[in-house]
Formats: structure tokens, sequence, C-alpha cells
């Protein structure tokens, strides 16, 4: 037998014999994510201006912002989760959510053939005295 | 002599990104061996058309998952001096630690893939254990494993507060006691020194006509690093570079080993001598688009990374080039693999620590 005193590795190897796995069983066991990590862009249609800031600035060009119709998406598979439109919103219509990104499979694209990850809002359109008071 | 062309990759088990070479053969002798790069070239530089300044910096960030901190911070630090903003003093040295941090985190990535190249697979798994510790770090800090996306041009995005820290530079420590150990199997375990003592021996002469940079240089017995020149805070921390002067395979893999030591310690110091408190500036936006060009020098794990930026007044850059070290250090691989043998070819390639995807861009 090979002098375990030449062969470093091994008081390593018998420890490991010994010790709990490093790894997780994955799927029962869970971590949670740490406070701060960059999860999936939650968006909220009540106080958004379509401003359209966020699309302008989005460097992947994930978020399609149309003033007219009132209509806002974000493709969260082309979301690259850099979080500038949540920075540069001044009505803190976004926000970056802390949970994991979820997994869009090809299973989910719709009948339309419509991208899994796409997701819209469209907000009616205010009654005509709003208009009238805003103008 | 009958010769043999080999085609090396792209595709082999020891390269884990495709880079080709065509090995020409005498027997079991390389005689010559040609390089193909282009397999994972995606156009990133000339993405600067039509992408914005201030988005580039993500986009930069993607040349390389392993140093894709110091390529964000290339990118918006190069933007700083052209547009001579002020980085506040703090997101300097947040800046540095995250550097660091990431040297660490390369190293260990590398040393587990050079332990599973030469058969180690028990080393291999100990290597990229600790490294998941140090991405957890990442994550807690900057919120992501990979992309950290915490470079602005003018400063960082997040702080770390001083608890936080402290607690990790706890765990760094605890990780370095720790790593001791591995590091010791690499120095003295018979079987590596066997297989890397004495391959792909670089001289120091040869080093410096094929401008070797980073831990290929320094295991040849060159004192060279950029972060001797004091940016980046550097001037702050006393430090040494790490040399070895055997210029073999084992020389390279224990400048990496000791380097892992010295960036600890360098987190350690810069913990120490940065301005503490809370709610401190971390950024001071630019104003208006760039005009100017600049050079701008870092060293990142795989050694000198060099950033040519080039703006004409317009809101996208006119032209923007990163050197990465990986790019340099090829024609040293190319001259070590001509004349080993073929068996040695996998070890001489993996101890320049190729990264394809930062050459390529």
């Amino acid at each position: 037998m090979a002098n375990p005193f030449r062969l470093p590795m091994v008081p390593r190897a018998l420890r490991n014999l010994a010790s709990k796995p490093a790894t997780r069983l994955y799927p029962t066991e869970i971590r949670p994510r740490f406070a701060g990590a960059r999860g999936e862009i939650e968006f909220d249609l009540e106080t958004c201006n379509f401003c359209m800031l966020c699309a302008r600035r989005c460097p992947a060009a994930a978020i399609t912002v149309a003033r007219d119709d009132r209509y806002w998406s974000i493709d969260q598979l082309v979301c690259i989760a850099c979080g500038v439109c949540v920075d540069v919103c001044a009505k803190k219509s976004l926000t970056m959510s802390e949970g994991s990104r979820h997994i869009h499979t090809k299973a989910e694209i719709g009948p339309d053939g419509r991208r899994p990850g796409l997701e819209e809002w469209t907000k009616p359109a205010p009654p005509p005295a709003e208009i009238n008071t805003a103008g | 002599m009958k010769r043999t062309t080999i085609p090396f990759g792209p595709q082999h088990p020891v390269l884990p990104e495709p880079i080709v070479l065509d090995l020409i053969l005498e027997d079991e002798k390389v005689i010559d061996a040609i390089p193909t790069i282009g397999y994972i070239h995606r156009g990133l530089e000339m993405m600067v058309e039509r992408v914005e300044y201030t988005e580039m910096g993500f986009v930069v960030e993607r040349i390389c998952g392993i140093c894709s901190f110091m390529h964000g911070m290339g990118y918006c630090v190069s933007l700083e001096s052209i547009m001579n903003v002020e980085v506040p003093e703090r997101a300097r040295w947040l800046r540095l630690i995250w550097a660091e941090i990431s040297r660490v985190q390369s190293h260990l990535l590398w040393l587990g893939l050079g332990a599973d190249a030469f058969g180690f697979e028990n080393l291999f798994m100990h290597c990229w254990r600790m490294r998941e510790e140090i991405l957890d770090i990442f994550e807690q800090t900057t919120g992501g494993r990979i992309i950290h996306s915490v470079n602005r041009i003018g400063g960082v995005k997040r702080d770390i507060s001083d608890t936080e820290l402290a607690a990790i530079l706890a765990r760094l420590q605890q990780l370095g006691a720790e790593f001791k150990e591995t590091a010791r199997v690499f120095g003295t375990d018979p079987s590596i020194r066997h297989r890397l003592s004495g391959v792909g021996v670089l001289s120091m002469e040869d080093a410096r006509a094929v401008d070797a940079v980073g831990p290929m240089a320094r295991a040849s017995g060159i004192a060279m690093d950029t972060r001797l020149s004091g940016t980046f805070m550097y001037d702050h921390i006393d430090f040494q570079p790490i040399v070895e002067t055997a210029g073999d395979c084992l020389a390279r893999v224990l400048v990496r080993l000791r380097e892992v030591d010295q960036s600890i310690d360098i987190i350690r110091q810069a913990i120490d001598r940065m301005p503490k408190g809370e709610g401190m500036p971390l950024e001071n936006k630019p104003r208006g688009n760039p005009t100017g060009e600049v050079f701008t020098r870092l060293e990142q794990p795989r050694g000198e990374v060099l950033y040519y930026v080039k703006a004409n007044g317009t809101k996208n850059l006119e032209r923007f080039r990163a050197r990465t070290p990986t790019f340099a250090n090829i024609p040293a691989m190319i001259k070590l693999v001509k004349g080993s043998d073929l068996a040695d070819v996998p070890q001489i390639i993996l101890t320049i620590d190729p990264c394809i995807s930062c050459t390529e861009r």
C-alpha cells in the first residue's frame, strides 16, 4: 500500500467518507435566495404613466411600451435583470423580485406561437372626465 | 519522417471552450501547431455601433463569464477617464474588493479544471466546492452569481455594509485556511509533480520574447503585474507580485495557488483601509456624451487586459477594443506546444488558463 503521507489527499478523502455531502438534494431541498439577489422584473400597472423611459433605457430591449394604447410588456426571456429600468422608473412601478427566475419552457408556447416569457398589460382608458382634469 | 496532422479541438475533454490547434507531429513529438480561433466570436465589439455607451457596459460584462466583473469595471473606468468623472472613494474600494474576490473565484475554477485535466477528480470537486462559496458571496453582494451588473459609469450601484464586509472577510479567511490543505495537495502530491514538473518550460527570455502576461509571465520569473501601477486603489495596498522561476506547468499552478492567498490578504487590507460608514456616495453620474480616446490596463486573473475606447461625442462609441490576456498568451502557448510530446499538449494548453470567450469576444 502506498504511504499515505506521500499522498496528501488521502486524509481529506477519508474525512469525506464520514462527512455529509457538500451538495444539496436539489428538487427536495432548495436553498433560499439571498436578500438582494436579482430575480424578475415585476410591474405595477396602477402607478405606471407610460413615460417609456424603461423601454428606451433597457439594454436588452426586453420592454415594449405603447403610450397611446396604454400597453406595457416585458419579455422575461430577453430581460437580463440588470435593474436599469428599476433605477430609472420615476413612478416606482417597477421592482426587482428576489425569487429565482421562472424557467420558461417550450411547452409554454401558446397556440398563437407567443413567446413563453412574454408578459403583457394593457391599462383600460380612464373615463373622459379624468382626461379633462389632467389636460 | 512522415508527418501526421492531428486536429486538437474544438471538442476536447480538457477544453472548456472551443479552440482548434492543428498539431503537426513527427512520431509523438509536436513540431508545429497552427491555432484557429473564431468558434465563439460574437461580434461584441461591433455592438458599440448600435448600443448606447451607457448600455454597453452590460454587453462588455458578458464577454466572459469568469472575469465578468473586471470586464465591466474596465469599461466603466475607461469611460470615466474620458468623461472626467470622479468616482467616490468607497466605490473605488468596493471595486477593488469585488475584483479580488473574482480573482479568487477564477483561480479556484482554473485549479479545479487543471486537476480535472490531470485526472484528479477529487481535487477538482474540492476546488469547485470552494468556488461555490465565492459565488454565494457574489450573489449576496451584487445580486448575481456570474453576471454582477454592479458597475456603472461613475461608480457602483450597490454598497456592501461594514458588518457584511466583516462577515465576508471572515468567510474568506476561513476559506483560505481550508484552501491551505488543498494547496498542499497541489504542491506536494507526487502524481501531480510527476505530471506537471518540467512540462512546457517557458524560459524568462522566451516569455519576454512572446510577450506572455499574467501568471504565465510570473511563473517564468517576470515580476509583471499591472496592479503594481497603483491605479484603482492598489497604491494603498502592500503586496508583491508572486513569482516562480521554473517556468513549467507546475510553476504556473503554484503561482495561482499563492495568488489565492494573496488576494484574500489584499481584500483584508482593503476592508481595513476603506472609509467606513453607511450611506456614503457611490456614484457620480456622468453628463453628456463622451469625446476622446483612452487606453485602460487592468490585471485580470489571467493577466493584463487592455481596453481601447474611442468616443466621438455621440451616444454610440466609435470604437471599443479589448485585448484580453488569453489572446496575448496564445503565442506563448504555441511556443510551448512546439517540441512537446502529444500527451503533454493538454496540460500545456490548460496551464495558460485559456479563456476563449474573452479571446474571440
